[in-house]
């Protein structure tokens, strides 16, 4: 079988760099929301400020999670 | 003769939008360094149990510990 | 083997060793490099900026002195006074130099010829993170006294006793060791990264177009220009950015050492 591609390098930081996927497209999607949220209801800015930074938090111990995992098994 | 009133949605005193931008922007800085503290201090001490006796499970035990209680204390902080 | 590949075959992508210069010239001690005599450049042509936009001011601006001035007003509302509130002023010195400085040096990865972003060492971005690490600690102690700094810091007023045990260690991790080394790291992560960035596109457009021109290979090397120059724009907004989020966060961490959280 031929091989059409071939990945050379640290399989770590291919695998951080997958990881990271999900959580940027997430963070990109919590901040464009939430600004467009305190953009049409100024008046609820604290909680929508609340819970931005909520779901930021949970999003980003994803990332973290992957930039840890490869120094764990790896 | 009918006049239009209009009530701002919050005065000054209430939204204060310098202090409140500086602490959102605080919240959010640190948020990164306190999962990351999270995992290293619970993680490192899952590392530390798994070395002593020999179980692997306790590391990534540890980890997803230390970001859970990172969370936690961030919504402690400025969550609530 | 694909037909890609065989076009591919003697390609290499460049990697970290493009950050490595040889002395300047022979003889020279092996410290004096490019990326270090840029950095004096960098810190004498902000010198020589501020000095005549500042030495001799007019009451109505001219030349040097506008842009010298949309440059302080710009670190001054958006950095200083969100950060620092009354205490704006005093810090303007420190914020404005740091602010030019970093971006000068930034700048200097888009310049041709030039081209090397010097905060792509991490040398340089460390020594303005302890510059601001011990400020910040120096304030903190000075306002708040030696046991109030830390306790404000590690205990965060109105939770349950058995709670602090679980939270002090990661709250003193992360104010004292993790905030400045991301501090510093975020500044040359993003520089090594993009001009790693900028190297390999330029690379992939000089070698399919001039050195090994191809029918196959000659799309690969357009697109490699194409991304080269779009990467450029990118860059250079990254580079402002990098600048600006570096002045912000020194700002943040004096700010909070001379306020601390009520």
């Amino acid at each position: 079988m031929s091989v059409l591609a071939e990945v050379a390098g640290n399989l770590g930081a291919i695998g951080y760099g997958l990881a990271a996927i999900g959580p940027g497209i997430g963070v990109g999607i919590i901040f464009g929301q939430g600004v467009q949220a305190i953009a049409r209801q100024p008046e609820a800015y604290g909680l929508i400020r609340q819970n931005m930074l909520l779901g930021f938090v949970l999003t980003e111990a994803l990332a973290l999670i992957g930039l840890v995992a490869p120094f764990i098994y790896g | 003769m009918a006049t239009a009133i209009v009530v701002p949605a919050m005065s000054e005193q209430e939204r204060r939008p310098e202090t409140d931008g500086r602490d959102f922007a605080d919240a959010a800085w640190s948020v990164p360094s306190y999962l990351l503290s999270g995992i290293l201090i619970w993680g490192g001490l899952g590392w530390l149990l798994s070395w002593w006796t020999g179980v692997h499970a306790f590391i990534p035990i540890g980890v997803v510990l230390g970001v859970g209680l990172a969370a936690y204390l961030v919504y402690l902080k400025y969550g609530r | 083997m694909t037909p890609l590949m065989l076009v591919a075959e003697d390609f290499t992508a460049p990697g970290p060793s493009i950050f490595d210069f040889p002395p300047l010239y022979e003889g020279a001690p092996t410290w004096l490099t490019k990326p270090v005599l840029m950095a004096v450049l960098g810190a004498l042509v902000v010198c020589a900026l501020a000095w005549s936009a500042f030495a001799n001011p007019k009451l109505v601006p001219r030349g040097m002195q506008n842009i010298g001035e949309m440059g302080y007003q710009f670190v001054r509302d958006q950095v200083a006074r969100p950060f620092l509130g009354k205490d704006a002023e005093r810090w303007m010195p420190l914020l404005l130099s740091l602010f030019f400085l970093i971006l000068l040096w930034n700048f200097f990865g888009v310049v041709p010829l030039i081209q090397i972003p010097v905060a792509s060492h991490i040398a340089f971005p460390v020594v303005f993170a302890v510059v601001i690490y011990v400020i910040k600690i120096y304030l903190g102690i000075k306002h708040q006294g030696l046991g109030g700094y830390f306790k404000n810091m590690m205990f965060p007023p109105g939770l349950p006793k058995p709670i602090y045990v679980l939270l002090a260690p990661i709250e003193f991790l992360s104010n004292l060791i993790i905030a400045p080394f991301t501090h510093a790291v975020r500044l040359f992560a993003n520089m090594f990264a993009g001009h790693l960035i900028l190297a390999f596109f330029s690379a992939v457009g000089f070698w399919f177009l001039f050195e090994k021109l191809t029918p196959l290979g000659a799309g690969l090397g357009v697109l490699g220009v194409v991304m080269t120059i779009g990467m450029t724009g990118f860059e250079m907004f990254i580079q402002f950015l990098q600048a600006f989020l570096f002045t912000m966060l020194a700002a943040m961490y004096i700010g909070g050492s001379l306020h601390p959280e009520h």
